[in-house]
C-alpha cells in the first residue's frame, strides 16, 4: 500500500512540462531501478507545484511521500532514496548554494524520516550533468555505482572499489571517471555493512548522515559519481549578484578563521560545554592542547564564503603528519572527547571515522556507553574480544571503531546497530547511561543547556541532525509578525529551503531577505518572506505526517529517549539545568502552536488546508 | 605626476599596441597575494560565472577557462598555489602581433581580445610570453581573461577579486596596489612577481618561497619579449583561405598603413 491515496501524484513529473521552467532548475530528475538497472529521465513538475515544494527538502519529502510503500523495512529494496538540489543551488553567485538533500526511510529509527543534507560540490555537479534530483528505488545483485554525466548515465560495476574506505574510493572513481573535476559521494565500510547511521561522505569535507550510507549499503550502491559542464539558467543575473553579495555581507561576521581552527575544541565553545565521559561532564580544560601545531587549510564549498570546511596536517604528537578532512561542525571532536580522547588523537580519530563512514555521534553515544559499562563492571572483557574499554584508550578505540563499520564482534556488531540496542543488551541500571533520541542519536554537542537546541533535537525525526532553534530574539527580518519566540513552529528546518544552514546569520538587518531576494532573483518569482515560512512549515508537517504513517506519536519525543540526554548537567556552569523540568509541556506548546495536536502529532485539517496540503488528510487530526 | 607605462611604450616603440580608454585612464591592478591563498577555486569558477562560460575543467586554460590555480590537484590539496591567467601586460606582445589588431591595451589596464575582430590567425597565442591565450574550438578565436574590463568600465572589481574569500585578491589603483604588494611582501619576507617581468603589467603578485616552488615562470625584464611564430603557421595565412578573405585584406591594409608592427611581428 502507498501512502498517499488520494495524491494527484500520477502527474506530478509531466510528459511534457506545460509551463515555464523556474530559473536556477536545471529540469530533470534520474530515477533508478537498481534491481533492473533501468534509468528514466523524468522532467520537473510544472511552476505552481515547484514553486509551492520550493528546495531540496521538502521537495524531496513529497516525493518520498508517494513513492514510500508503509510497513517496510528500512533495508527492503523497497525504501526509496530522493535527493534533491534547490534552485540556488549552484548558481554560484551566493553563499550557501551547494545543498543536497537525500530522504528516506531511517534505519537508525525505523520508523521517521530519515534526511541526510550535504554540502561541498556534489549537487552543483549533478546540476553541471543536467539534472536537479535523483530517485534510487530497488536493490542490485552486486556492488554497483551511478555515473552521472553529462555525456552518459549508467551503473557501473564497484565490485573494485567495495570495502574500500572513503578516501580510496573517491579517489578510484575519480580516475575511473577520467575527469579530474567529477564529483563523487561514496559509502565506506559502514555502509556497506548496513551500520544503522553509517554516512555518505562526497568532496573529501562533506558528510549526509541520518543512515543514507546505511540505505545505499542494502540497495549494494557504492557511489554516486557526477560530472557536467552544465549551469543553471538564472533569471536575473545582475539582481541575483547583488542579493548574493547582501547576504554575503550578513554572515560576513560568521567566517571561520584557521585561528579558530587552531584553538578551538570546536562548537561547544561558543556556549562553553562539550560532552565528555559519556557526557558526564561538560567542562573544557586543555582538550585543544597541540592544535595549535598543526597545519590547517580552509577549504570552503562551491563559492561559499563562509568557509566552514577544512583540512589540517598534524604538526605534533604520536600522529604528526597525518592528514585530515572535516566539515562545517566539529561532532567529531566532541565525539572523541566522549570517550576520554584530547588535542589530535581526536583529530586522528575523526579522520578515521569519516574515512569508515560512521556518522560520529552514533559511535560516540554507543560506545560511552560501553565504556562507562566497562568502568561500572557490568561489561567485562568476555565481550570485548581482549579490550580493555578503558577512557583514551586509542588502540580499543581504533579497533572498536574497525569492528563497528565491519559488524565484527559482539560489542562491533551492537554498536553497529546504535546505543539504544546496546542499553537494552545490557539492561538495568546501563538503560539509563543511554543517550539516544527515538534510537537516532543527537548530533554530538552538549545541547542539554540550551533550551531551544534541546527542543529541536527531540522533536526531529530521532538523530537526523536537525538545524534551526536559535535564541530569544526573532531573526532581524521577521520582527514585523506577530507571533514569534522561540517555540515558533517556523524556525526548526524552516530555512532549509535548498541552501546551506551554516550559511545563514538571521540575526542582522537583510539577513533573511537577501537569501529570498536570491530564491527570487534566480527563480524570477516573488515569494515572501511569509510564503517562506509557509514552505518551511509545509517541509516540517510533511515530515511528521511520515512518522505518522508508521507509528510514531508525539508522546516519543520525550519518552523515546535515553534517560542521560533529560538529566540534569552535571558539573560546569549549567551544572543542574535539564529541560525535563518544563517537558512534556514544552513539547505539547510545539504541536499546539505549529497546527498539530499535541498528543498525536497529527495536524489539524485546517492546517492541511492552509498549507495545500489537502491529499494527507487521511494523516490528520480528526477531532 | 608618473608617466603612464602607455605613454612610455609609445614612446620607445613607436604604437606597437591599439591602446583604448574604459573610464577614466587611470590604470588599475589586480594583486594576488600567495601567502593568503587557499586555493579554494572561487576565482576560477566565478570568472566562469561572470563570463556564462560552461562549467568546463578547471584544471586547464581554455576559451572556457581563463584562471588556473596551479597545481592542477583538487582544492586546498596543496600548501602552495599560484594563479596563471593573464597579466595584462604593460607591453602587450599579443596585441603588436595580432595581423588585424585585434587586440587593445586599455589605459585602465586591460589587455582585451575583440572576439569580432579576432580571425583566429594564432600569432597571439605564440607570442604570450605567458602562455595565457587559447583558442576556442568552436569559434576559431583566440580568448584569454579581459580583467573584466565590461565591469571596470562600470568602475567594478574584477568579479574574480570579488568572490576571493580570504582576500588573496585585491584590486585598485596600480600605484596603490604597488604600494600594498611591497609593503606586504617586505612583512612576510618575500618579494614581487610580474612588476618587472615582461616589463611589468597590471597583475602583482606577492610570493614567499622561490619561484620554482609557485611553478611561475622565469621571465626576464625585456619589454615585448622575443616571440616566435612559426613559419608553417605564418604560410598557412598567407597562402591559404585560413583567416578568411576579409581577414586577409583588414591585415594587409593594417601593414600599409602600420609597417612598425609589420617589421615587428615577422623580423624582431
Amino acid at each position: 500500500m502507498m501512502a498517499t491515496a488520494n495524491s494527484d501524484y500520477a502527474n506530478f513529473f509531466p510528459k511534457n512540462r506545460q509551463t515555464r521552467l523556474p530559473g536556477g532548475y536545471m529540469g530533470k530528475i534520474l530515477r533508478i531501478d537498481m534491481t533492473t538497472g533501468k534509468l528514466t529521465d523524468l522532467n520537473l513538475p510544472e511552476e505552481s507545484l515547484l514553486r509551492k515544494y520550493w528546495g531540496g527538502q521538502l521537495f524531496a519529502e513529497y516525493v518520498l511521500l508517494n513513492e514510500l510503500p508503509l510497513d517496510i523495512d528500512p533495508y527492503d529494496p523497497a525504501n526509496v532514496i530522493v535527493g534533491m538540489t534547490g534552485p540556488i543551488t549552484g548558481t554560484g553567485f551566493t553563499p550557501g548554494g551547494t545543498k543536497m538533500c537525500f530522504v528516506y526511510l531511517s534505519p537508525a529509527t525505523r520508523h521517521t524520516l530519515g534526511r541526510g543534507a550535504t554540502s561541498g560540490y556534489f549537487g552543483t555537479s549533478l546540476k553541471a550533468a543536467g539534472y536537479d534530483g535523483i530517485i534510487v528505488t530497488g536493490a542490485a545483485q552486486s556492488p554497483k555505482y551511478l555515473y552521472v554525466g553529462e555525456d552518459k548515465v549508467e551503473l557501473r560495476d564497484a565490485s573494485r572499489v567495495w570495502g574500500k574506505g572513503i578516501r580510496d574510493t573517491e579517489e578510484m572513481l575519480r580516475k575511473e571517471s577520467g575527469h579530474q573535476d567529477a564529483r563523487i559521494g561514496c559509502i565506506g565500510p559502514a555502509g556497506e555493512h548496513l551500520i544503522r547511521a553509517a554516512m555518505l561522505v562526497n568532496d573529501y569535507n562533506h558528510t549526509a548522515a541520518h543512515g543514507l550510507g546505511a540505505v545505499m549499503g542494502s540497495k549494494k550502491l557504492k557511489a554516486f559519481v557526477a560530472w557536467g559542464t552544465k549551469r543553471p539558467r538564472v533569471h536575473d543575473k545582475n539582481r541575483l549578484i547583488d542579493a548574493g553579495a547582501r547576504w554575503a555581507k550578513a554572515i560576513s561576521s560568521r567566517k571561520t578563521t584557521v585561528k579558530k581552527r587552531l584553538t578551538s575544541v570546536g562548537h561547544g565553545e561558543d556556549w562553553g560545554a562539550i560532552t565528555k565521559l559519556n557526557w558526564r561532564s561538560t567542562i573544557i580544560t586543555d582538550e585543544a592542547k597541540g592544535l595549535d601545531q598543526n597545519r590547517v587549510t580552509l577549504r570552503p564549498c562551491f563559492q561559499c564564503p563562509r568557509m566552514c570546511p577544512w583540512d589540517v596536517e598534524i604538526g605534533e604528537g604520536r600522529f604528526k603528519g597525518k592528514v585530515g578532512h572535516f566539515n562545517a561542525g566539529s561532532e567529531w571532536m566532541d565525539t572523541f572527547y566522549n570517550l576520554g580522547f584530547k588535542g589530535n588523537d581526536v583529530l586522528y580519530l575523526s579522520e578515521r571515522i569519516n574515512d569508515l563512514g560512521i556518522e560520529c555521534s552514533h559511535f560516540a553515544c554507543g560506545a560511552g556507553l560501553a565504556f562507562e559499562a566497562w568502568e561500572k563492571g557490568v561489561l567485562g572483557p568476555d565481550h570485548t574480544d581482549g579490550l580493555k574499554l578503558e577512557w583514551g584508550n586509542l588502540e580499543a578505540v581504533e579497533t572498536l571503531l574497525e569492528r563497528c563499520a565491519r559488524r565484527e564482534t559482539w560489542l562491533g556488531n551492537i554498536l553497529a546497530d546504535g546505543p539504544k540496542e546496546l542499553a537494552e543488551e545490557l539492561g538495568g541500571e546501563a538503560k539509563n547511561w543511554v543517550v539516544h533520541t527515538k534510537g537516532g542519536t543527537p548530533a554530538q554537542h552538549e545541547w542539554r543547556p540550551l533550551l531551544s537546541q534541546m527542543l529541536r533535537e527531540l522533536v526531529a525525526s530521532g538523530g537526523m541532525k536537525p538545524q534551526g532553534a536559535g535564541g530569544a530574539e526573532p531573526p532581524a527580518d521577521l520582527r514585523y509578525r506577530e507571533k514569534w519566540g522561540p517555540l515558533d513552529p517556523n524556525q526548526p528546518d524552516g530555512w532549509t529551503s535548498s541552501h546551506c544552514w551554516f550559511a545563514l546569520n538571521e540575526k542582522p538587518p537583510d539577513g533573511v531577505q537577501s537569501m529570498v531576494d536570491s530564491l527570487n532573483a534566480t527563480t524570477g518569482w516573488d515569494v515572501s518572506l511569509d510564503e517562506t515560512i509557509d514552505v518551511g512549515h509545509r517541509a516540517i508537517i510533511l515530515q511528521s505526517v511520515f512518522g505518522t504513517q508508521r507509528g510514531w506519536i508525539a508522546e516519543h519525543d520525550w519518552q523515546d529517549v535515553g534517560p542521560r540526554f533529560l538529566e540534569p548537567i552535571p558539573d560546569g556552569k549549567y551544572k543542574g539545568f535539564t529541560i525535563a523540568k518544563w517537558l512534556p509541556g514544552l513539547i505539547y506548546e510545539y504541536y499546539r502552536i505549529s497546527g498539530r495536536h499535541e498528543r498525536t502529532g497529527r495536524p489539524y485539517m485546517d492546517t492541511l488546508t492552509r498549507l495545500g496540503l489537502e491529499e494527507f488528510k487521511e494523516w490528520s487530526q480528526l477531532d | 605626476m608618473t608617466t603612464s607605462p602607455i605613454e612610455t611604450l609609445t614612446q620607445q616603440y613607436g604604437n606597437l599596441v591599439p591602446t583604448g580608454r574604459l573610464i577614466d585612464g587611470k590604470p588599475r591592478s589586480i594583486l594576488f597575494d600567495a601567502t593568503k591563498c587557499i586555493g579554494c577555486r572561487h576565482c576560477v569558477q566565478a570568472c566562469k560565472d561572470w563570463n556564462d562560460h560552461d562549467r568546463t575543467s578547471l584544471y586547464e586554460l581554455s576559451s572556457t577557462n581563463w584562471i588556473t590555480m596551479e597545481p592542477p590537484v583538487l582544492e586546498g590539496l596543496s600548501p602552495l598555489w599560484a594563479r596563471n591567467s593573464c597579466m595584462h601586460c604593460n607591453f602587450a606582445a599579443c596585441a603588436a602581433v595580432c595581423p588585424v589588431e585585434a587586440i587593445t591595451k586599455y589605459e585602465e589596464g586591460p589587455v582585451v581580445i575583440n572576439k569580432d575582430v579576432c580571425i583566429g590567425c594564432e600569432y597571439c597565442i605564440h607570442a604570450c610570453p605567458w602562455e595565457v591565450i587559447t583558442k576556442n574550438d568552436i569559434t576559431g578565436k583566440a580568448s584569454k581573461c579581459t580583467m573584466c574590463s565590461d565591469r571596470i568600465s562600470e568602475d567594478k572589481q574584477p568579479f574574480c577579486v570579488q568572490a576571493c574569500p580570504v582576500s588573496a585578491l585585491d584590486f585598485g589603483f596600480s600605484e596603490e596596489i604597488s604600494d600594498k604588494a611591497k609593503k606586504q611582501a617586505e612583512a612576510i619576507g618575500g618579494y614581487i612577481y610580474g612588476e618587472k617581468e615582461a616589463g611589468g603589467g597590471n597583475v602583482v603578485y606577492v610570493l614567499k618561497e622561490v619561484k620554482e616552488k609557485y611553478g611561475v615562470r622565469n621571465i626576464g625584464a625585456e619589454k615585448f619579449p622575443k616571440h616566435k611564430i612559426p613559419l608553417g603557421l605564418m604560410l598557412k595565412d598567407l597562402f591559404t583561405p585560413r583567416c578568411g578573405i576579409a581577414g586577409k585584406l583588414r591585415a594587409l591594409y593594417l601593414a600599409i598603413i602600420h609597417p612598425k608592427r609589420l617589421i615587428y611581428r615577422y623580423f624582431s
